[in-house]
């Protein structure tokens, strides 16, 4: 296991962050998904030190995350929500410095600030001043800075955010390349679900400072409950009433689109049932296959 | 801008390596940002006129043959003794200069940080506090002791070799450990006071102007006070007066104001511990609204 945590707690003042949180995190790219303020980003900085957990333990790499803190920030890249930049310095200067407070030598964190630029798209821009960079440029730049010391585990705290979309899809395709094909392990923490959805193969879902899902994409999209997709002709609020009361959930869409989401144990056929029961007929009725949306749905609470 | 991966990512096969100074290279990217500023060339370069100046007149001084005009009477145009040296660490411009320096080359140096946001990249890197807080002094340590240290001994090795004879230097055997003491004093204190500052807003610029501002608004204060209560003690109030009672101790002259020096080194040690805490509060990897 890469990181693990047990029991994990925070509170900020009398705001409880994290809740008892335990959970173990293999290989790949794993999502942190969670609304806001569910505790992602108080999550990644425990494990990097950078606040310490009122109670619990944990483990990122074997390394205590209460004793071995240098060893952890020698062995991951942080990449931080909020711009970061230091004025006056230019992209590859900005890279090479960070990389030499890694621990790299100076003229191998140089070398290395450029390789990484070139990277992330930012080799044409690399001696421009960061004070001109754009949002996306300064995106890349903290995913460099994150990447210069060649990192075994990359956290991301909401890379994509303040991205057009061109944007977001570059940098998405830069994280899945290097989750997939490089071997380094990426923590991505985000709250928007299709980031995550595309990256990621196992998910992690906080609410309210707690643990509320977690475990492989596919198998969390199997368990629960199923999802079914049906269009109606009659009085939708009593099916609707009639569902609900047997345990499903029932959304409907802008387009009158039906979802029904059924208890793992339910069967089908009460859907038809409770049809007959409310007069209703079923114009359109299809088993869907459930999405991250929906799973964070069911398991958070939210639309 | 250039399309993404233009070269394909490779791992790094060097080894990271715990560096016995972590906080050096933050003190050799300080010093270098500090230079890239046009105007603070010519301010630095313009803070070394009144070392110029002592070393003129100690040269001058020293080879009077060649300026008996100048003199009225007199067998000595200037007399070069630790007072000489005194004056030159605390005579006004010079600490004014260093002031100036350090409102230009040191206000940016944790309010930067704070404004872009860089304390959680420093943090998410094998740095301690102190090695941060070291690295950020030590470019105050570098731009004070060149102003303070250097050109005091430079004048102290400028006197032996123009007299010829180490007997300045017997007579006053002390001198050179005063003026690496005052020197350290000046650093330590204006390492503290600056940063300390600076830690205080996300803007540097209103940090170049408290800089100023509390030194010079200090000693207006005490202009005011001793004006109406006709006490020396009112001199505690002025860094500058301070700084000045600290350093006449060390060179062993005359205070100038009747006050005890332990008080002066007292109010300094203050403000450095205020600034301390202050520094050990502020300087955080992330910023905790409770």
């Amino acid at each position: 296991m890469s990181i693990e945590v047990k029991d994990l707690s925070f509170r900020y003042g009398k705001i409880v962050a994290l809740d008892g949180v335990t959970m173990k995190l293999g290989e790949g790219a794993v999502g942190l998904l969670g609304p806001n303020g569910a505790g992602k980003s108080t999550l990644l900085r425990i494990l990097l030190g950078f606040l310490v957990p009122e109670r619990g333990e944990g483990k990122v790499l074997d390394y205590d995350i209460r004793r071995d803190q240098a060893m952890i920030r020698r062995s991951v890249g942080y990449m931080p929500e909020s711009d970061c930049f230091i004025a006056g310095m230019d992209a590859v200067t900005f890279t090479a410095y960070f990389g030499e407070l890694s621990g790299m030598p100076r003229q191998e964190a140089m070398k290395r600030a450029h390789e990484v630029l070139f990277y992330v798209g930012l080799g044409e821009a690399r001696y421009r001043l960061l004070d001109t960079y754009s949002a996306g440029m300064k995106q890349r730049l903290k995913l460099a800075q994150a990447l210069v010391h060649d990192p075994k585990i990359l956290f991301l705290d909401e890379p994509t955010s303040n991205l057009d979309p061109n944007g977001r899809n570059e940098v998405l395709e830069l994280i899945r390349d290097i989750s997939s094909n490089k071997s380094i392990q990426v923590l991505l923490s985000s709250h928007i679900l299709a980031d995550i959805e595309s990256i990621c193969q196992s998910v992690v879902i906080l609410n309210k400072g707690r643990l509320a899902a977690e475990g492989r994409m596919a198998d969390l999209r199997a368990i629960n409950y199923s999802l079914f997709e049906l269009r109606l002709k009659g009085d939708g609020e009593a099916f609707r009433s009639d569902l609900e009361s047997r345990g499903c959930r029932v959304d409907e869409m802008e387009d009158k689109l039906i979802k029904v989401y059924m208890p793992e144990k339910s069967d089908r056929m009460d859907i038809f049932r409770a049809a007959s029961r409310t007069g209703v007929q079923i114009r359109y009725f299809v088993k869907s296959r459930t999405s991250l949306e929906d799973l964070f749905a069911g398991v958070v609470g939210v639309d | 801008m250039a399309t993404i991966r233009e070269k394909g990512y490779s791992h790094w096969d060097g080894k990271l390596t715990e560096r016995r100074f972590p906080w050096w290279p933050i003190t050799r990217t300080g010093i270098l940002l500090a230079f890239r500023k046009k105007r603070f060339k010519f301010v630095f370069a313009g803070s070394f006129v009144p070392a110029v100046v002592f070393l003129v007149g100690l040269y001058i001084s020293e080879r009077l043959e060649d300026f008996k005009a100048f003199l009225q009477g007199s067998d000595r145009l200037l007399n070069i003794d630790p007072n000489y040296f005194k004056t030159y660490f605390t005579n006004d411009s010079l600490l004014f200069l260093i002031v100036l320096v350090l409102g230009f080359a040191a206000a940016g140096l944790i309010a930067d940080d704070l404004k872009h946001n860089s304390l959680q990249l420093y943090f998410s890197r094998p740095l301690r506090k102190k090695d941060y807080l070291l690295g950020k002094m030590s470019v105050i340590f570098f731009f004070v002791l060149i102003l303070t240290a250097v050109p005091g001994l430079v004048l102290l090795i400028f006197k032996l070799i123009f007299v010829g004879s180490f007997k300045f230097f017997l007579d006053y055997p002390w001198l050179p450990l005063s003026i690496l003491g005052y020197s350290a004093l000046l650093t330590v204190f204006f390492a503290f006071y600056v940063l300390f500052l600076s830690s205080l807003s996300k803007n540097t610029r209103y940090v170049t102007i408290l800089v100023f501002m509390i030194y010079i608004f200090s000693d207006i204060l005490f202009g005011i006070l001793s004006g109406i209560f006709h006490e020396p003690a009112m001199a505690l109030f002025s860094i500058k007066a301070n700084l000045q009672q600290a350093g006449a101790f060390l060179f062993g002259q005359k205070l100038p104001f009747a006050v005890p020096a332990g008080w002066s080194f007292l109010i300094l040690a203050g403000i450095c511990v205020l600034s301390a805490a202050v520094l050990n509060r502020k300087i955080r990897s992330v910023e905790v609204i409770k």
